[in-house]
């Protein structure tokens, strides 16, 4: 079996109350059907239209040679900003097309806000740190949401009509394509649930690649 | 085979069976060790192969990933900085010893490779190492262009992942002999492959040979378990070990393989010092099987040849005694019984040269002596033969052992008379006495003196025995050259000693009845019989009753053109020898019977009588010829007298006595001839149809002289006719005689004094006249 098969299955639940408005639950799980934190998912319509967002900046801090959180979601035009809250230095860098940039971080120091202007994943390391690894996900999408520890995201209030939902995960086996469900919203709530194979948690253990398998 | 070789050859085939037979043993389970230490070996360095390629792809995991974190690397990847990836690629590669270096896409692509600088967009051969690469380090043993590579696959985190780095560690010789150092064991490490044909092939090994492809030719099955196996002549234990492999990559597997020949060499080493140890064992052994076979096959030869030399008659050489050993001992009693032979032949020698009695040489042994004596000059000698004439009467009369004694008495005289010359027992009664170099005179004295020392009668136990010495003399060379001849001719002369008064003869070859002449003679007899030099002449046999002649005996003649008148002794004998006799007798017949006839048919009744031989007994148609002879002649059987001498009748009585009754069948008279000398006894005569006795000569020719021969004639005289004989006397010579036979009573007389033989005319002249001679009428008148 592919290992990074993904299993998607879409139920319609009871009908909706709103008339122009539906609800919508996803689930993602892992192996064993254990739920999957940290997984974005992206609801879109089909007569979708470009949106603007108001800028807003996040700032992923940097504890116990950690960033935190892991994975965080951004608009087109907001801002990220790195904090330094170890008394170690870091060393930040991306490589990632959407943008990339490179802080050395004195401990207790914050970089400056850089702005990401394009959707798309940013990879964010540790070039001290070679177990610390950040995701900022930068979207587009008309919804989107992460899931929590339950593996859940609900979507509360969806426009009737044909959406493609995607599922990003940075622990997704590189180079296939996203999982992605298509599926008619009715006046009922639909539930959706996505089955993945993950690779392992590159921050596994204490965070420390030397005592993984490599 | 000479025994030496075969002792040889024992102990080599020995040796040899032993010391193979010890070889092939101590090889087999040297072999066995062996392949047991290979299996164990190879199973244990499998292992420890696999363990080293396990560390050897860790390492190198773990090299590559440490490559991987390189941030100036990641840099150059996640910005495509494809110039400083490869350069930096390869200098990571030669870090980590790796010799080929792939940078592949998260979609599989090979972005860079070190072995080549302008990469055409292909995919990494080994998918699936790239899918594992995520979850853990992916490592396998794969053939990429010709070429074994341990390939090791790792993502590239920036810090998500953006790539991979295959890195190929070659799995060449080099490391496989690295790999093999790392054990003591003396094999070699093969790296295999199934190639798209299904066949193995090498891609590396690290010992001298590869066998692997030519193991692998014949079979189908990797030698999963230890295994021997004979590849090219050469044995080795193999051992199969499968590698990790790609799922898209060929089958590999390391082959180790145990040249047992190799493991063996250390036994070489000892097979080849075995080898001398058993050159060197056989040189010895030959050398001393050799030795040990001349110790005993020298001394057993040597007895051969000794044993040769008894055989050729040789008892002089001693057979080698050697040592205490069985050798020794046969040896000893080879010599003993050398010795024991030589005695006795010594004693079978003097048996057969010497007389047991005299001990004395004997006749062969006298003959060697005259032999050797005559071969050197002057081949000149005399032989005296002396014989004791009376000893056969002697032993008949008193017995063998005195008769031996006597002998051995006149032994030890002739050896003390003799002393110089060559004695020796000829016969039983007779002694050879061989005098070298003596001419007649000497040996007629010597023989003298031999007689007369002889003379002495032997005494013993109030016996005095005379011998009647006398000596016969042949000379050599007169008498001849050659022994046995000279002892033949001293016999003749022995013979005609005998009698004689000085008892000694020498030879003469008139007197040899036995001369060649005599042969001659025998041819002539045959002649006499068909021709007509045969004749009978008649002697009157006067009858003293009435003074009248009215019988004659027939004696033959034979007138000899050369030699004159013969009588009866010089050719009766020689006829009856040569089988003459039956012939000449039947001659005498019919001219007897012939005569008679005429004379009484011309009126002269005379009756005519015949001399027969002691042949003549053994035909027994006889009778039938004398009838047939008479009726013939028309002559009455009481005309003709058949008369046998009294030792012929003797010599064969019951021929006599058939033939003596069928002619007194007949009507023939019979008369027995020579009476009286015969030792015929008269019981037997009794049987006789005998009519009438004719004393022999003997007893009327002395009968002048002593009363005691008188008394003799005139009781033979009674008695022949107390018996119913007529009684004839013959041989009388004197008037005196005649008278005495005619006072005595004896019927017919004949002799000299009456008339002597005359031819058939002169018989009958003196019929007619009826006129006897003179002197029978004087005794008449007297």
């Amino acid at each position: 079996m592919n290992p990074y098969f993904v299993l998607a299955a879409a139920t319609l639940m009871s009908p909706g109350i709103v008339a122009h408005a539906t609800e919508l639950v996803v689930l993602v799980v892992g192996q064993r059907f254990s739920p999957v934190a940290d997984a974005v998912i992206e609801v879109r319509g089909d007569a979708d239209v470009t949106q603007s967002f108001a800028p807003v900046t996040r700032i992923i801090d940097q504890r116990g040679e950690t960033f935190i959180p892991y994975v965080e979601i951004f608009r087109p035009g907001d801002r990220v900003e790195f904090h330094n809250s170890d008394r170690t230095r870091h060393h930040v860098y991306s490589f990632a097309q959407a943008k990339s940039f490179e802080f050395v971080i004195a401990p207790g120091n914050s970089a400056p806000e850089v702005t990401l202007d394009h959707s798309g994943e940013i990879a964010v390391g540790c070039n001290i740190h070679d177990h610390m690894i950040a995701h900022l996900y930068v979207s587009d999408a008309a919804y989107v949401a992460k899931t929590g520890s339950d593996g859940r995201v609900v979507f509360a209030s969806l426009p009737k009509g044909h959406v493609t939902v995607r599922v990003w995960h940075p622990q997704l086996r590189p180079g296939r394509a996203q999982p992605e469900q298509r599926l008619t919203l009715q006046d009922e709530a639909a539930n959706l649930t996505f089955l993945m194979q993950l690779l392992p948690d590159p921050r596994a253990g204490a965070g420390d690649r030397e005592r993984s398998e490599y | 085979m000479s025994f030496r070789l075969r002792l040889a050859l024992l102990f080599v085939t020995t040796l040899v069976a032993v010391q193979v037979f010890t070889a092939v043993l101590v090889y087999e389970v040297a072999r066995r060790g062996v392949i047991a230490e290979g299996e164990h070996q190879l199973v244990a360095q499998a292992d420890a192969v696999s363990r080293q390629l396990d560390d050897i792809s860790d390492r190198v995991a773990d090299n590559v990933h440490l490559l991987s974190l390189d941030y100036a690397l990641r840099t150059a990847i996640a910005q495509r900085d494809e110039g400083t990836v490869y350069s930096a690629l390869r200098n990571h590669g030669r870090r980590i010893g790796a010799t080929r270096m792939l940078l592949i896409g998260l979609d599989g692509t090979v972005r860079s490779d070190t072995s080549e600088l302008n990469v055409a967009a292909k995919p990494f051969p080994f998918p699936d190492l790239i899918d594992v690469a995520f979850a853990h380090p992916a490592a396998a043993v794969v053939a990429l262009e010709g070429k074994a590579y341990w390939m090791i696959v790792v993502p590239i985190y920036a810090p998500a992942p953006v790539a991979l780095i295959a890195a190929g560690i070659p799995v060449d010789d080099a490391l496989l002999a690295h790999l093999q150092q790392m054990s003591s064991v003396p094999n070699s490490l093969e790296l295999i492959f199934k190639d798209d044909r299904g066949s193995w092939v090498d891609m590396a090994h690290s010992g001298r040979l590869a066998i692997a492809a030519e193991l692998m030719r014949n079979r189908s099955e990797l030698p999963l378990q230890p295994t021997v196996v004979r590849v090219n002549g050469r044995e080795y234990v193999a051992l199969a070990q499968r590698l990790k492999e790609s799922e898209r990559g060929a089958s590999v597997a390391v082959l180790l393989a145990y040249s047992l020949d190799d493991a063996l060499f250390p036994y070489r080493t000892v097979a080849y010092a075995w080898a001398g140890l058993l050159l060197l064992g056989l040189a010895a052994g030959l050398i001393g099987a050799m030795a040990m076979a001349r110790s005993v096959a020298r001394p057993i030869e040597a007895l051969a040849e000794t044993a040769r030399r008894i055989e050729a008659g040789d008892y002089t050489a001693d057979p080698p005694a050697r040592g205490r050993g069985e050798i020794g001992q046969l040896a000893g009693a080879f010599t003993r019984m050398t010795q024991a032979i030589s005695e006795r032949e010594a004693h079978i020698h003097y048996q057969a040269m010497h007389d047991a009695v005299t001990t004395l040489p004997n006749r062969h042994a006298v003959e060697l002596t005259m032999r050797k004596s005559l071969s050197e000059e002057p081949a000149q000698g005399a032989l005296l033969l002396a014989g004791l004439m009376r000893l056969p009467e002697i032993i008949q009369t008193v017995g063998h052992a005195i008769g031996d004694r006597a002998m051995r008495d006149a032994s030890k005289r002739l050896q003390v008379l003799c002393a110089h010359a060559a004695v020796a027992r000829a016969t039983d009664t007779q002694f050879a006495i061989w005098l070298p170099h003596t001419l007649l005179e000497d040996a007629v004295a010597m023989a003298t003196r031999i007689v007369e020392t002889l003379s002495g009668a032997y005494r013993e136990s109030g016996l005095s025995l005379d011998t009647a010495p006398a000596v016969g003399i042949a000379l050599a060379p007169a008498h001849g050259h050659e022994a046995d001849l000279l002892l033949r001719r001293a016999e003749v002369a022995l013979m005609n000693a005998t009698g004689k008064e000085h008892a000694v003869a020498v030879y003469e070859a008139a007197t040899d009845p036995h001369r060649s002449e005599r042969l001659g003679l025998m041819g002539d007899l045959r002649a006499a019989l068909e021709g007509d030099q045969l004749l009978l002449c008649y002697q009157p046999k006067l009858t003293l009753s009435t003074n009248t002649i009215d019988e004659v005996e027939a004696l033959l003649r034979w007138r000899h053109p050369t030699r004159g008148l013969l009588f009866p002794d010089a050719f009766i004998e020689l006829a009856e020898q040569t089988g003459n006799i039956r012939a000449l007798s039947r001659w005498v017949i019919d001219r007897s019977v012939a005569q008679a006839a005429k004379w009484n048919r011309g009126g002269r009744p005379v009756r005519v009588s015949i001399n027969l031989s002691a042949r003549d007994l053994d035909d027994i148609a006889l009778p039938e010829l004398v009838q047939d002879t008479l009726d013939r002649h028309r002559v009455d059987p009481r005309h003709v007298v058949v008369e046998l001498t009294e030792s012929a009748v003797i010599s064969k009585p019951e021929a006599a006595i058939e033939i003596f009754n069928r002619l007194a069948e007949y009507g023939v008279e019979l008369a027995v001839d020579d009476f009286g000398i015969g030792h015929s006894s008269f019981a037997y005569l009794r049987r006789l149809p005998v009519r009438e006795l004719k004393i022999d000569r003997l007893f009327t020719g002395e009968v002048t002289g002593s009363s005691r021969d008188q008394v003799l004639l005139q009781s033979m005289v009674e008695f022949g006719h107390r018996l119913g004989y007529r009684v004839t006397a013959e041989g009388v010579e004197d008037g005196r005689t005649l008278n005495f036979l005619r006072k005595i009573g004896c019927d017919h007389v004949q002799g000299y004094h009456i008339a002597k033989a005359g031819d058939a005319p002169s018989i009958e002249r003196m019929l007619d006249a009826r006129s006897l001679p003179s002197a029978i009428l004087r005794e008449r008148a007297s």
